[in-house]
């Protein structure tokens, strides 16, 4: 990191302790309703994003009820989203899905957490609509021609969140060790779900 | 005309950076600072949408939009939203920043740190 | 209010100038899609931006985009596509053609 960029760092830092001093003396916002939103964000890993995969994998009608109305399958699970307007794609054999957000950085927190630095990338919103194709060859993952690519655009209100495939060679795996085969970037659309080989 | 934000489809000749910072404490409360200001359910009402954050982003130049961090933006915009309302003064937000950036020179020397 | 779209119907994005906050990308305005699902009614974004919450909703669809069609020097098969959303006074009717 610059020095330019660490003195940037330090600024801003001394910003935000200003701008929350002043609307904690205010009575806007209280010091203690910001350690409890940040104690609930914390709660917020791809964990929960890949405990719902798992779960559509194993349940076919939990996943059909996923596909048709995310948020409200979610909710089945007990996850707390507050508010969020879940779609969720499914990748198979012949599509892939693949998420960006090309005007900021729209991203299912509820499920995932806070975005990776590279999503909120000049690079990746202005080329993941463009050349899905090299982005995701990037990424390590190159299609074949004879597997369409989705992109989404998250632009406004709905939030995208990709049902990988699940890989072969799992039958004998439960819901739980499935679970740990899904990464943040395959719920992005920028990977598959691991192989097995990967955790056990 | 659109913005420094619109930028699908850019040509931009450059792979997408893999390099992932960790997120900084003051990150983090930017990000809860903004989550309860926009709060549904806050009494009385939010104090402002995520529309007005992301405007209050899009209008930074283009030169400011790059060269910003990406919650130096949003702290600048929720400043920027906040002002509007009258939630807060920018003076008494400069006086407040400078009594900060004074306690923690002062902190520092008593360290002894440069 | 009943939808002035329906699934499957074929729209285009109105290619129109903005000033201030909009949620519909450049690259999408005057391109040709297919309506793939109404995703309900939300705050008008122009709106708001500027602090005016309590207006009218619009109604916010999404739109599925032939890739080949965004983009005329695609760099891929014809089947990929691109899934953009796009509120209601953003679309116009058009004539399902190629």
């Amino acid at each position: 990191m610059s020095a330019e960029h660490a003195h940037s760092d330090r600024s801003a830092e001394h910003l935000e302790r200003a701008f929350r001093e002043l609307l904690a003396e205010k009575g806007i916002i209280s010091d203690a309703a910001v350690s409890e939103r940040l104690e609930f964000m914390y709660t917020r890993t791809p964990a929960l994003g890949a405990r719902v995969v798992a779960r559509a994998w194993f349940d076919p009608g939990f996943k059909e009820r996923l596909l048709e109305d995310g948020s409200a399958a979610v909710t089945e699970l007990g996850i707390d989203i507050r508010g969020l307007r879940l779609v969720v794609v499914e990748n198979t054999a012949v599509l892939h899905n693949l998420v960006v957000c090309t005007l900021c950085s729209c991203y299912p927190r509820m499920l995932l957490g806070l975005p990776p630095d590279w999503y909120k990338s000049v690079e990746y919103r202005a080329r993941a609509v463009r050349e899905p194709r090299a982005v995701l060859a990037e990424f390590g993952l190159s299609l074949p021609g004879d597997v369409t690519v989705r992109v989404h655009d998250s632009t406004a209100d709905m939030r995208y969140l990709v049902l990988p495939a699940r890989p072969t060679g799992t039958d004998a795996l439960g819901e739980a060790q499935c679970a740990e085969l899904v990464s943040r970037d395959a719920m992005i659309g920028v990977a598959l779900a691991g192989s097995p080989s990967n955790v056990l | 005309m659109s913005g420094p934000h619109d930028l699908g489809g850019t040509k931009v000749d450059a792979p997408v950076p893999r390099r992932q910072h960790a997120i900084l404490p003051w990150e983090m409360r930017v990000d809860a600072l903004m989550q309860l200001l926009s709060d549904p359910t806050r009494p009385g009402g939010p104090l402002m949408s995520v529309d007005e954050l992301r405007r209050g982003i899009e209008s930074l130049s283009p030169e400011l939009y790059r060269s910003l961090g990406y919650y130096e933006r949003w702290l600048h915009s929720l400043i920027v939203i906040m002002s509007e309302k009258g939630v807060i003064e920018r003076s008494e937000l400069e006086n407040r920043l400078a009594d900060v950036e004074l306690a923690h020179e002062r902190e520092h020397a008593e360290r002894g740190e440069r | 209010m009943t939808p002035r779209f329906h699934p499957g119907e074929a729209v285009r994005v109105i290619d129109k100038a903005s000033a201030g906050h909009v949620r519909t990308p450049r690259y999408i305005r005057g391109k040709c899609g297919v309506v793939e699902r109404i995703c309900g009614e939300f705050r008008r974004p122009e709106e708001s931006a500027y602090g005016r919450y309590g207006g009218g909703r619009e109604r916010l669809y999404r739109v599925r985009f032939a890739q080949h069609e965004v983009w005329p020097d695609y760099a891929g098969p014809a089947e990929d596509t691109l899934d953009v959303e796009i509120y209601e006074h953003w679309l116009e009717k058009r004539e399902a053609g190629p």
